[in-house]
């Protein structure tokens, strides 16, 4: 650290600062809470929609608005998880696990709070990070090539069987369905359909939001519906609304580790961020001597996570400013607004457009800041949410999911699908089989073909290279390791549990 | 009877007032690939066309299946100019050729209307490649055949194509390979791992200018404003190579002659604003030639031509 990191931020939080910037930054935040608490209706439609709105105003200014949209609804996106067990957001379907049922125990307002302090702080520290260490941390992101990310996402899968709990058959049978489900769709190296009957909506593969959605929103209603009038009860017994000292002293720790482990994910364009708030939930569930209340609501599984996911989002911000590399649909959309401006993002504008780079990484800590006070009010107001009758609640709940899937490519097919994995998803409550480990194998599979096959491809067929590449050796050698933890049954017999939800 | 005439003639008045006084409601602009330049574009236009027309004009994004669902929607629309396409290269020059079944005819289904936007793709490679210009490249590429690597968008996009078409006219073999999207193509390409590239220009400026990748050439028969030292393939040995990406505006095949002109005269006064220009040239975007649906058509047909023989040279299409 030297004093040009500080006339640097210095320079960033003047432009930040200035009323005009200010004032969008809170009307990106705001509006990205908005979308982050609807599910479905995500920061890639709205920021395209937002955009003509940006042409009048100066480039910073815009960015700081867009971004703001972007981590905000990345924070607002819990809410609706913990809430009403809805994953708005891939990020978010962890924060389901737990959140959820400490919701269902009357710790709503717990939990949420958990989530916003763990955000801000994880928003705090990955802010640092990427202006502190950017440029070399960019060296990172391009140290990682398709072995690499292929030993990566085997680590994440083995690590998911490893610590699911239950039946170990089913964990592995429901990754492996999500594995099949995630083929579905135009194979990238022939261009051929795979398995999409002749459905021109399938071709490019199922909708992840639409499969959450359904396996964990639409199942919870479908199950909720069935139980008569047992739902209302759990909002009776709130305790109390914000962390006790005991619920600090137990989440400190999970924050911090999440923080880290998403700040390094969020780097890796190729799908890293995908894995942080995974990644950190199985990590604390290992770690974590509370292990066994996973799934129960454990506050440690919605702290950890949600700091890693935020973390994640704020450090995705580093291939975008520094390689122009963007790591998702939002990042490319910010890549579209500033070209549109007349900057090109890119290696240069570090240094050619010092006041955008560091007011823009001013504006992501003020914009934090602003989400913690903005957030924490609202949490009764949330919390009231819960006491309207559920035979109230669920419709609207169920119109808000059937808006948003379809505002994902104005597509009825979607809802139709939603409701389809809502059948299949009460169906596997019924079977006791758990949806996580499925999502996570939808996720990881066509990354891990898709890298496995381009990594073959680049060693014209050697699957050596695997091994000789240090970073993918390393993952490959953790995966090994996991395994054999797995298969020697008196370690098995303490094994955790980690994907399982009642 | 009496009736059934009046009520004929209130329908023809009506089909005949609708285009008289069209707009007399919002109008849609299909856009099928969100978040990129091409949804930016459609954004850029639709603004000046609400100002021109006094209704709104809303960009509806219908993602998937590489354009065919938009375009398929916008064939299949009423041809009454309130449902337009911001159709593409993919979607009415190489699908034809490349999926098989498509559900619409790129020709016949649609009245093209105008150009908006065409990108020149250029041919980076890395920094550590010996090879400085495309003659040194094809040597190479010669010298060592089967082990250069070129990366594109996915199988069948342009930077594929380019590539195939490289590969036919120089004589040389390279393997292609694939990614979900030219973003992770490039970071593959700037750590090395891939040797070269045919990128779209907008998107490799940057990374030109800054010295992490080296251009050898651009894809487009005319050199590019962008980059006015840099040779064009064809006067680098490929004689006869000429690519560029584009995109412009359609609609459904049987909308009023009045309403596509009206449209065409619009588009074409938003094109020649000087922020319209600006913001499109940001794309990488130089004004295009073509500037009336008669000739964008001819240039749709000329462009569907082309890639049919080079989807066939490429193998592209899956069996």
């Amino acid at each position: 650290m030297d004093m040009t990191l500080f006339s640097n931020l210095a320079l960033g939080f003047g432009v930040a600062l200035t009323p005009i910037n200010l004032m969008y930054c809170l009307v990106g935040v705001i509006l990205g809470t908005l979308i982050g608490v609807l599910p479905g209706i995500g920061p890639v439609a709205t920021i395209a929609m937002l955009l003509p709105v940006t042409f009048s105003l100066s480039p910073i200014t815009a960015l700081i608005m867009l971004a703001g949209i972007y981590y905000g609804a990345q924070y607002g996106g819990s809410t609706s998880a913990i809430l009403v067990n809805l994953p708005g957001e891939s990020s978010s379907v962890v924060t389901c696990l737990d959140g959820y049922q400490m919701a269902r125990q009357g710790r709503a307002g717990v939990a949420l709070a958990t989530a916003a302090i763990g955000s801000f702080f994880a928003g705090c520290v990955a802010t640092l990070i990427v202006a502190m260490f950017a440029p070399p941390l960019a060296e990172i992101a391009l140290k990682f090539g398709p072995s690499e990310y292929f030993s990566l996402m085997v680590l994440g899968l083995v690590a998911a069987v490893v610590l699911a709990h239950g039946s170990v058959i089913k964990a592995v049978a429901m990754v492996i369905l999500g594995l099949l489900l995630g083929l579905v769709g135009t194979d990238v190296n022939s261009g051929v359909l795979r398995f999409a009957f002749g459905i021109s909506e399938l071709a490019d593969g199922i909708g992840f939001v639409t499969v959450a959605m359904g396996l964990f929103g639409t199942a919870e209603i479908i199950t909720n519906l069935e139980m008569k009038d047992e739902r209302e009860v759990f909002t009776n017994k709130v305790t109390n609304m914000f962390p006790t000292k005991e619920d600090w002293k137990r989440m400190w720790k999970p924050i911090l580790r999440g923080t880290f482990l998403g700040s390094a994910l969020g780097i890796l364009p190729g799908g890293g961020a995908l894995l942080a708030s995974f990644g950190a939930y199985t990590l604390e569930k290992k770690v974590s001597k509370y292990g066994h209340e996973f799934g129960k609501g454990a506050i440690e599984g919605v702290a950890a996570p949600e700091a890693a996911n935020n973390a994640g989002a704020q450090t995705s911000f580093i291939p975008l400013l520094t390689l122009g590399i963007p790591s998702n649909a939002v990042m490319a959309l910010m890549i579209g607004a500033m070209m549109i401006q007349g900057i090109a993002p890119g290696p240069q504008v570090m240094t050619e457009k010092p006041q955008l780079f560091w007011g823009m990484i001013a504006s992501m800590w003020v914009g934090n800041l602003m989400l913690v006070i903005l957030n924490l009010p609202m949490i009764g107001m949330w919390i009231k949410l819960l006491t309207v009758p559920y035979r109230i609640l669920f419709p609207s709940i169920l119109v808000f999911m059937a808006i948003g899937v379809y505002s994902l490519s104005n597509n009825p097919f979607d809802v139709l699908l939603m409701m389809l994995f809502g059948l299949l998803g009460y169906i596997f409550v019924k079977l006791e089989c758990e949806p996580a480990p499925l999502l996570l194998g939808f996720i990881l599979g066509p990354l891990m073909e898709e890298n496995l096959r381009r990594a073959m491809l680049l060693s014209r067929g050697d699957p050596i290279v695997f091994f000789t590449k240090p970073i993918s050796a390393g993952f490959l050698i953790a995966s090994i390791l996991l395994l054999v933890i797995l298969l020697l049954p008196n370690i098995r017999k303490k094994r955790e549990e980690a994907f399982v939800e009642e | 009877m009496k009736r059934l005439t009046l009520l004929a003639a209130a329908v023809l008045y009506c089909a005949f007032a609708s285009a008289q006084g069209w707009p007399t409601k919002p109008v849609r602009l299909i856009c099928p690939y969100p978040g990129g330049p091409v949804d930016l574009s459609s954004r850029v236009v639709a603004q000046k066309l609400q100002e021109a027309l006094g209704q709104p004009v809303v960009v509806e994004l219908r993602p998937g299946a590489g354009g065919v669902i938009a375009a398929e929607a916008v064939a299949k629309a009423a041809p009454d100019g309130y449902t337009l396409l911001m159709g593409a290269i993919a979607t009415h020059a190489i699908n034809p050729s490349l999926m098989p079944n498509l559900p619409y005819d790129a020709i016949r289904d649609f009245r093209h209307i105008a150009l908006v936007v065409q990108v020149p793709n250029v041919l980076i490679v890395n920094n550590d490649l010996p090879a400085r210009s495309v003659a040194e490249l094809v040597a190479l590429a010669k010298s060592k055949p089967g082990r250069l690597d070129f990366g594109s968008g996915s199988t069948g996009s342009t930077g594929h194509l380019a590539g195939e078409l490289f590969k036919q006219m120089s004589g040389t073999f390279m393997v292609h390979i694939p990614y979900r999207s030219s973003a992770p193509a490039v970071l593959d390409l700037l750590s090395g791992r891939l040797h070269l590239m045919f990128d779209n220009l907008a998107s490799s400026l940057p990374n030109i200018k800054a010295g992490k990748v080296r251009a050898l050439a651009v894809t487009t028969r005319r050199r590019t404003d962008f980059l006015p030292e840099l040779p064009t393939l064809d006067e680098s040995g490929l004689k006869g190579f000429d690519m560029t990406t584009w995109w412009g505006i359609m609609a459904p095949a049987k909308t009023p002659p009045e309403v596509v002109s009206r449209l065409s005269a619009e588009i074409q006064k938003a094109l020649d604003m000087p922020d319209t220009k600006e913001r499109l040239k940001a794309m990488g975007s130089e004004t295009p030639a073509v500037r009336t649906p008669e000739a964008f058509s001819a240039f749709v047909e000329s462009e569907k031509a082309l890639y049919a023989r080079l989807v066939k040279v490429s193998g592209a299409k899956p069996d």
